[in-house]
């Protein structure tokens, strides 16, 4: 238990499922950690036909009358990453981007490909052998291709098929409270939902671990239908606004100053009540927060808020440097004030809500 | 009409090709379709908006579970947009075409009666130097029915439906050209998957439905809502596939003559494309895998997320030259692909469910 009462953050969680793959559509690996780690704890786990790991947990018995509305916490488990479309007969890997991915960050980059993580480089030419003309133009993905180090299709074939997804290849690591890994978009929300369920809410939780965010919220659609909740507050890893030479006005959100809260997104309102409900928790309980840029991005929530008659939804980040990147850093601090935010807003919505 | 079992392939895909429909218009195409289907099923009917389904009813205890097969029968056209003066008719199109490959072209435009007009192209005589280098965007295209303007203006409201007027052209190899492949192939595999699973009857029911609207707006309207209607518990998309071209590349196209085209990726749940693949096996049938890392663009992706989240996969058809008035199939494929499903849906165990309760 942490200080303030709420759950302890569960950072070996963060670090197996950051570090496990995980791209839109092959989320396996991540769910069978989660699910492992998930199982004592829930009253009800399934698997449902899009691959989504659906948890329900009753209220703990206090003999009250009042149950509260039914919540749905949902964070996605998959990741951007690349596709192998061809194995071409010199042994290359031809691929897709799955999810938004700069090409500029491709050029020399290292993935593992697979369920076994082999290693693969994207080779560039040597500045040596390229005219000055090209130097200077994005090189096209249709033009780069994964290198695994085979010399043939058949030796390719071996260990990789048309189909299989590749990740970037990168090892969490720590340094005072920063944390450096891939995927915290939206490992961080998955880490912050699997902390939250460590001991029975005031309230019936669903907790949502959902598929194929990154590739249009696809996921967390079909799950809502089957959870049918009263209201939903997604869970996300967010990007930061810091970096040299942008305005002073554009730098926020920043990482280490707490949750970020959305007023706005691309694919939502947040529900205005129900962000009053977060936003009092904060300062009730003293868990510093801070505004998500408006206008930009996407999540869960605004599908889960448009399903069925419509479910009110909220989104609580924890605010990460360069996602959708090889590694991001986020501030270990922040994610201990998401689960605190998160758990004392239950015992909020048990008493204020509707 | 001649009886189901003496129709190849190649005689199906001739007459379902023919029929009108952009999307939105599939009312006379859904009329022949549910005669066609009424010699393959054991029940059709329509749903309010306009998509034909075909029943096959299985051997399982009921309540039995239920597969949704779904290809969809509306294919890419036009609308008449304006009446210039001459009777010359401005267009707006429907479904993606790439205006290069309009000119000269033979199109209906679905009056009543229908008459028969040209996409109109300046002899070049009459061109100024250069006008040949730049293609002519479609806003600039217009169509002639070579009637007098009063007729025209008499007979043609705006928003008359207009389709490209090919008929089926026979390839070397037995390979067929024709515009609306894209999907009626697609509806000729599901008419042969259940002529094949009526005598080899399945212990899920299966419910083969011609799916309206595909080729327009957001999202696919007819799978969307036909998959809510059914709630079914798997869903197969049956589509077509772009075929090999000069300039693409492996990887983004399969050869005609390949077999089956199966996609992967996250609009496909692993557990029904492993299962295609040993049926394919089985049956020695030669098929590929087609990689979808964004999705597959077919009905599959609305099915995918309809009622509480459906189990799909998606066929493909190989076909070239796809959104022209050529598309190109080989019906042996589409014949494969027919056999392939009733196969498929044939050894499906009558528990199998892809939720899977872990606690």
């Amino acid at each position: 238990m942490s200080a303030d009462g709420a759950p302890k953050f569960r950072e070996d969680v963060l670090e197996a499922i950051s570090n496990a793959p995980g791209v839109s559509g092959g989320e396996e690996a991540v769910r069978a950690i989660l699910a492992g780690y998930a199982r004592d704890k829930v009253d009800s786990l399934e698997v449902d036909p899009m691959g989504s790991l659906v948890a329900r947990i009753a209220p703990r018995g206090n003999g009250s009358s009042k149950r509260g509305p039914h919540v749905m916490l949902c964070a996605h488990m998959d990741e951007v990453g690349l596709m192998v479309t061809a194995v071409e007969k010199e042994g290359r890997l031809r691929f897709r981007r799955v999810g938004g991915i700069d090409p500029r960050i491709l050029p020399g980059q290292v993935f593992r490909v697979g369920a076994e993580g082999i290693r693969a480089v994207v080779g560039a030419l040597p500045p040596h052998l390229l005219p000055r003309p090209e130097r200077e133009k994005v090189t096209a993905p249709d033009d780069l291709y994964l290198d695994i180090g085979a010399r043939s299709r058949e030796e390719a074939e071996e260990r990789v098929s048309v189909g299989s997804y590749a990740v970037f290849d990168t090892t969490y690591e720590a340094w005072g409270t920063t944390r450096k890994g891939k995927a915290f978009d939206d490992r961080a929300g998955c880490a912050v939902l699997a902390s939250l369920i460590q001991r029975r809410p005031p309230l019936p939780v669903t907790a949502v671990w959902s598929v194929q965010e990154e590739v249009g919220l696809r996921g967390a659609a079909a799950a809502a239908r089957r959870v049918q909740p009263d209201l939903a507050i997604v869970l996300e890893g967010t990007a930061s606004g810091e970096a040299p030479g942008s305005p002073a006005e554009e730098q926020y959100p920043y990482m280490g100053r707490g949750p970020a809260l959305t007023v706005q997104d691309r694919s939502l309102m947040v529900h205005a009540r129900l962000l009053d409900v977060i936003e009092e928790t904060a300062k009730r309980r003293r868990v510093p927060t801070q505004w998500k840029r408006p206008g930009v991005g996407g999540t869960d929530a605004g599908r889960i808020a448009i399903s069925g008659s419509g479910v009110p939804s909220a989104v609580v980040s924890v605010v990460c440097r360069y996602i959708h990147a090889p590694a991001a850093y986020l501030d270990v601090r922040d994610t201990q004030r998401a689960v605190s935010l998160i758990w004392h807003t239950l015992d909020t919505l048990r008493k204020e809500w509707p | 009409m001649a009886s189901n079992g003496d129709r190849t392939c190649a005689d199906w895909l001739r007459t379902i090709t023919s029929l009108p429909g952009v999307p939105g218009h599939e009312e006379a195409t859904a009329r022949e379709l549910m005669k066609a289907f009424r010699t393959v099923a054991d029940r059709v009917e329509r749903d309010r908006m306009g998509s034909v389904y075909a029943w096959i009813e299985g051997t399982g205890k009921a309540p039995r579970p239920r597969a949704l097969l779904a290809a969809h029968m509306d294919k890419i056209g036009f609308l008449v947009r304006a009446i210039e003066p001459g009777g010359f008719l401005r267009i707006t199109e429907v479904g993606g075409f790439d205006s290069r490959t309009l000119p000269g072209k033979e199109v209906t435009v679905h009056s009543a009666p229908p008459m028969a007009a040209v996409f109109a192209t300046r002899p070049p005589h009459l061109q100024k130097r250069g006008e040949s280098d730049r293609p002519i965007p479609l806003e600039e295209l217009y169509l002639d029915t070579g009637r007098p303007e009063r007729e025209v203006r008499r007979k043609v409201p705006i928003g008359t439906m207009v389709t490209l007027r090919q008929t089926p052209v026979e390839l070397l190899g037995d390979r067929l050209a024709a515009p609306g492949m894209d999907d009626r192939a697609g509806v000729v595999v599901l008419l042969r998957t259940l002529a094949l699973l009526r005598v080899k009857r399945p212990a899920w029911d299966v419910v083969a439905v011609a799916t309206v609207e595909e080729e327009f707006g957001m999202f696919c309207l007819g799978a969307r809502t036909a998959a809510e209607t059914l709630a079914p518990d798997l869903g197969i998309a049956i589509d077509v596939s772009h075929g090999d071209m000069p300039g693409t590349r492996e990887g983004d196209t399969v050869p005609l003559g390949s077999g089956p085209a199966l996609s992967i990726g996250g609009n496909i749940h692993p557990w029904i494309l492993e299962d295609l693949q040993r049926s394919a096996k089985a049956l020695s049938m030669p098929y590929r895998v087609e990689p979808c890392p964004m999705g597959s663009g077919t009905d599959a992706m609305d099915i995918q997320i309809a009622s509480e989240g459906v189990p799909t996969a998606v066929m493909g058809i190989p076909c070239r030259y796809m959104h022209t008035g050529v598309e190109t199939v080989e019906p042996r494929d589409v014949d494969r692909c027919a056999h392939l499903l009733a196969h498929y849906l044939s050894e499906l165990a009558p528990e199998w469910r892809a939720v899977e309760v872990l606690k």
